[in-house]
Formats: C-alpha cells, structure tokens, sequence
C-alpha cells in the first residue's frame, strides 16, 4: 500500500498542496515589512502586472507605490504616470526625495492612445515603474499588457476601480485597497502568483499628512474675517 | 580632359513613375499641339512613339496616364540626380533640362580605370531606376552630343573618341535650322567634314557664334563649365501621376526617399532631428507636418516608423498630387563616447530615445511632460510641467519643502462633506498680490467620511474646498 502511494506521489501528475514551488519569482520589495511578509518575500512582481483596485484616490494608494518609485528613479529608469487622475504634486515628490527627472506624465487623448503608450513603454528597456489609471480595460487589453510587460522586464502598476474586482484577470498579483482606521491603509492579497491569496495586512500610513496630531478642530479666523463680517 | 555625359532620355517619366508600385504606361505631352515627347517603355511596347499626337496615342493605349511637360519641374529633378551623384563625382555640371556632365579623368585614378566608374555609375542608376545614356568624350560639347545619340559603349582611346564626333551627322550636331541648311548646301553631311575645313573659310560663311560652338566641340576654344556645389540642406520630392488619397499611399515613395536621406546624413556624417514633410493637393492649401525625433537620428527604418504612426494618426484632408521632403537642420555627428565597458549607456539613451519619438509622433509633444517643483508659495504656481527633451537642470536647494499632498487637483473642488478628523494645524498662505492672481488661504489636513485624506482650504469668503489628496 505504501509503494502505491509513494508511486503515487512521484507521479508528476499529481500536485501536491503543501509542497509550494519555492521558485522564486523575481520581486521588488514593497518597502513595507508587514505586506513583503504577506506576499511571502516576493514584493512587486517583475515582468508582470499588479493591480490595486481601490475606490477614491487618497487614501494611501501612492504611498504604497513610493519606496519602489523612489529605488527605481534613483536607480536611474525611468517612472511614466500615464492618465493620472489628478495632477502628481511636483513638491511632494520632492519631499519624498523622488528625483523628479525621472518622472515623465502622459496624458493621452483616447482610451486606444493610453493602452498604445502602455505598451510602448512596458516594452522599453529605460523603464523601471509604469503607474497607469487606464478606465475601463477588457480581459484581452490586460493580457496584452501582461505579455508587454514580460518582453521588457518592467514593473507595472495598475490603479483600477474596486468594483472591478470581480473581474477575472491575468496580473500577477491583485491587491485591494481600502481606508483603514488612524488613517491606515488595509491591504487584502486577492491574488498572486505562487502562492495562496487571501491574505491582509494594514499598513500605517499617517505619515503622510504629517505625524498624527489629535483631532483639532480649531479653526482660526484670518485678519480678514472682520471686514467680511 | 575626359569627360562622361549622362542624358536622361525621360527623366520627368522616371520620376514620376519611382513614385508608384504599379506605374502603366505613361507619357509627357508637351506644346500646343498636344505631341507625345517623352514616352516609357511600357508605352513604347504598345507602339506609342516620340512625337505622335496626343489623340493617337490614346487610341494605342486608352488608359494612358499623361503629364504635361514641364521644364522648370525637370530641372528640379535633374538636381535631385546632381544629388546622389555628387556622392560618386567630385565635378558635377548640370545641363538642363535632362543632362549632367561629369569630370572624368580626375576620378580614373580613385575607381581604378574608367570602366570601373562607368559600371559604378551604371549600378547606382539601375538602382535607381533611373534610364540614362551615358557617354565619354573629350570635350564637354562633343560628349554631350554624342551621348544624345543613344548608348554609347565605355571608351576612353582619344583617337577613337575623335573618330565618334566626327562621324556624327549633321543634324545630331545642335546647329539652327539655318545654319544646318547652309551647310548642308555646301554639300556637307557629317560633323567631321566641317572640322575639316579652315577656320578662315567657316568664319566667312557662318555666324561667329556657330564658329565658337564648332571649336568648342573640337576643343579649340576654351568652354569653362561652372560646377555644381550640393546645398546646404536635403530636400527631395516625388510627383504622383495618380493622386493618393490614402495616406498608406504615401509610405511607398517615401522609402526611397527616406533611404537616400539616411545615405546622404551617412555620407556627411550628420544627423537630424526634425523632418518636414510638405503634401500638395490639387486644389487646397499644402499640408506641412514636421517631425521630430528626440534625438539625433540618421536612420531610415525610424524615420519611416515615425512617420508611419504620425500620417495613422492624421487622416489626409485631400488627395495628395505631390508630396516633399525636407531636412534643414543637419547636426554634427557625436562620436559615441561615454559608454562604459559594457557600453550600455549609448543603448539605453538610444532607447530613450525611440520611446520618446514614438509617443511624441503619436501623442503630440503637449501630452508628455516632466514635473518640476517652483518657487513659489501659491499651490498652484509652485509646480510647472517641462516638455520632455532635454534634462532638465537638478533643482540646487536641498531645503525639506514644506509637507504637500502626492495629488493636486486642477481646480478646487468645493467641500460637499464635512471632515471626520482634523489632521493639522492650519497653514496661512497669503501670497501673489503682485501679478493679480491674489490667494489669501489657511490650509488644513483633515479626514473625509469616505477615509480619504484631503487638503482643505478656507478662502477669504469662508468658502471650504479640497485642493489634494494624499495619496
């Protein structure tokens, strides 16, 4: 009986839960201890897409992406914001000691324009980091993105609304971001590759309005106020 | 002296024809009368010949394309040639409207022997499509009319050279109708019987600048030729018999163009940076498209990629009856130095490069920009977008800006909910009242229901509005 088994489990057919490939697939480091954990060490994946599906800008989103953009551009690759929402602050790039000269906005006209230029820059062997806001993408549009990504070696970052979370796609790992409380960031792994979703972590991300004061709601009244009045 | 004369029985036709994939049979029709002047091949097959009216031709061939005859066009072209050529020939002297004379016997020494250069020059014209009669000579007038006669075989013994001319008849020799009539009466049919008689003789019966013109076809009188110097700028354009009207259309005349551009830079080591392309139509304003590569370029296969994504981006607004290209700006070639040892610094800046021609060819410069911090304390001044060539300089001061959100809006956004947490302690900016755009604000960090982290303001007027999110 012992045999069997023990035939059974050398037959390459059978996959075996437990015994994860410890293949390493090749990562950046989040920058953050407790989601680099979650993801068992692998980070931002390499020659292939993430995803962050989220419902507002402003919650922390970008200050998740920060300590990779800031490796990348200090490395010298360069960083494409392609159809941001809003206008990146050069200032607070700045603070955040991103060299700004790696950092190239693109605003394309048209929804085949964004996914054309995603392409082309996936493609290219200057990038290190896309962030890309691209609306509405079909499942073939991603994939598309998934192979560009892997002929250049590039990291890319979608930002995608949350709703789409249901939506089957081919990144290799999909997170979902949602406000935590004390202005936190939780983190839940809905898929990666090698290894298990389901996961979640929170991040804390009250530095970036500065350090937690305690609420104060006192509002001042300029000098200005009495000739209104 | 030796000199090699190249005529173009149908320049006009060669041009125009280069332009199409499928040229049929074509003719130039020059005159009043409508008379067939130049005629191609293919036409020729079909029976159509030099000098039948134009509404006979047509009865051989109904789907005759035409083109009127047009001298100042011709000789345009024939500086085109006078272009490629002067990458083979030191002295060029153009002979309008369909000839090119060169200087041969300084170049005998560099090719090896002239058959050498007759068959360098006769590959690069196949290459080009190009159907010319070429003939050596010793003297500029003599060459000339000999090489009008039709293909000549490469010689270069004097005697035999001498020999050629002389046996030219009297009518291949360019006199006027009178002058040849005269001669003729005087019983002489050949170019070499009037070389033989005495000049004394000749100068009583004919004009002295018929006199003039015989001795410089014999080469007793001096005949300086005024040699051609190539512009400072490379400009070419083909004529299309049939108009385009798609711009794929296009792609095809412009590779021969776009491989003599690239011999051309490679020839002068140089490169370019912009392209102008000019497309005729019939009956609107011409259409001018620049082009701009992010880097010095020279190549081709680039230049056609890049023109290729702009012209699918820009439908044609009519069909196009000529189309032009122009390179003005000829820059210096850099050695490629400042690589490493692995040189991968001149790969990654050529890569850059491509990246950025293709998404400006596409996009248009305006939708890629650079981000830089400015001096000043107004939100919305305090950054500028930057177009994307050239690096910009690395801002000097290494002063901690003070604490701004990742996101600024265009526009602030008036408040609809009221904050759940107050993050900060107001910060006043009150600035700009020199150049009209006043901002008198107090700025505060505070936490929407939604859990986004936004940076408020109160104006002047008590009005609250969201100018960032921090992201």
């Amino acid at each position: 009986m012992s045999e069997l088994l023990n035939t059974l489990l050398h037959d390459a057919r059978v996959w075996q839960g437990h015994h994860q490939s410890r293949a390493r697939l090749p990562g950046e480091h989040t920058g953050y201890a407790a989601l680099d954990q979650q993801l068992d060490d692998a980070g931002w994946p390499v020659g292939a897409l993430s995803e962050c599906l989220l419902d507002h800008e402003g919650i922390g989103e970008l200050q998740l992406v920060l300590p990779l953009m800031r490796r990348v551009a200090q490395a010298g690759q360069t960083v494409f914001w392609i159809n941001p929402p809003y206008t990146p602050y050069a200032p607070a790039l700045a603070r955040h000691r991103i060299p700004l000269e790696q950092v190239v906005v693109i605003r394309p006209d048209s929804a085949g324009d964004t996914l054309w230029t995603l392409e082309n820059c996936l493609r290219s062997p200057v990038t290190g980091l896309v962030l890309a806001w691209p609306g509405r993408l079909a499942g073939r549009d991603i994939r598309r993105l998934q192979l560009a990504a892997e002929a250049g070696h590039t990291t890319c970052v979608l930002f995608r609304p949350r709703r789409q979370a249901r939506q089957s796609s081919p990144a290799a790992l999909r997170l979902e971001l949602e406000p935590a409380p004390h202005h936190g960031l939780r983190v839940n792994v809905l898929k990666r590759r090698g290894g298990w979703p389901g996961q979640h972590c929170q991040l804390d991300m009250a530095g970036r309005a500065g350090q937690s004061l305690p609420a104060s709601p006192r509002v001042i009244t300029g000098p200005w106020a009495g000739s209104q009045g | 002296m030796l000199w090699l004369y190249l005529h173009f029985p149908h320049l006009l036709l060669d041009h125009l024809r280069r332009a199409h994939e499928a040229p049929g049979a074509m003719v130039i029709v020059s005159g009043p009368q409508q008379l067939v002047a130049q005629v191609c091949p293919q036409a020729q097959q079909q029976g159509v010949q030099v000098g039948m009216r134009l509404k006979t031709a047509l009865t051989l061939v109904p789907d005759l394309a035409i083109h009127p005859a047009d001298s100042a066009q011709e000789t345009a072209v024939l500086a085109q040639q006078a272009r490629w050529l002067y990458r083979y020939v030191a002295q060029i002297a153009l002979c309008p409207p369909d000839g090119l004379l060169l200087e041969a016997s300084s170049l005998r020494r560099l090719y090896g022997g002239l058959p050498a250069l007759w068959h360098t020059l006769q590959q690069a014209l196949a290459e080009r499509r190009l159907t010319a009669w070429m003939a050596t000579g010793l003297t500029p007038q003599a060459t000339r009319l000999v090489a009008r006669q039709g293909p000549e075989a490469c010689e270069q013994e004097p005697e035999r050279l001498k020999a050629r001319v002389a046996a030219l008849p009297l009518e291949a020799a360019g006199f006027e109708p009178r002058t040849r009539e005269r001669l003729a009466r005087l019983g002489l049919t050949r170019l070499g019987e009037v070389f033989q008689l005495p000049a004394r003789e000749l100068a009583r019966r004919l004009a002295p600048e018929t006199l003039a013109y015989i001795q410089q076809i014999q080469g007793l009188r001096p005949d300086p030729q005024t040699f051609w110097q190539p512009p400072h700028h490379f400009h070419q354009q083909v004529d299309f018999v049939r108009e385009v009207e798609q711009a794929q259309g296009l792609l095809f005349p412009l590779q021969p163009m776009l491989a003599e551009l690239e011999a051309d830079l490679q020839w002068r080591q140089q490169d370019t940076d912009s392209l102008h392309l000019t497309l005729t139509h019939r009956d609107r304003d011409t259409t001018r498209l620049t082009l701009r590569t992010a880097g010095p370029e020279h190549r081709a296969s680039t230049f056609g990629e890049l023109i290729r994504i702009r012209l699918e981006q820009q439908p044609l607004a009519a069909p196009v009856v000529a189309l032009a290209l122009t390179v003005s700006r000829l820059l210096a070639r850099d050695a490629p130095g400042g690589a490493d040892l692995l040189g991968e610094t001149t790969d990654l800046q050529e890569a850059w490069h491509t990246l950025l021609s293709r998404l400006q060819a596409r996009l248009g410069d305006a939708a890629l920009q650079r981000l830089a911090p400015e001096a000043d304390h107004r939100p919305e001044h305090a950054w500028s977008g930057l177009p994307v060539q050239g690096r910009p300089a690395q801002p000097a001061d290494s002063s901690i800006p003070p604490l701004r959100p990742l996101w600024l809006l265009t526009r602030p956004q008036p408040l609809q909910q009221t904050p759940v947490a107050w993050l900060s302690e107001p910060e006043r900016i009150n600035s700009g009242w020199w150049d009209g755009e006043r901002v008198q604000r107090d700025y505060y960090i505070a936490q929407l229901p939604s859990g986004q982290v936004a940076w408020l303001f109160r104006d002047v007027l008590g009005g609250w509005f969201i100018h960032g999110w921090f992201g």
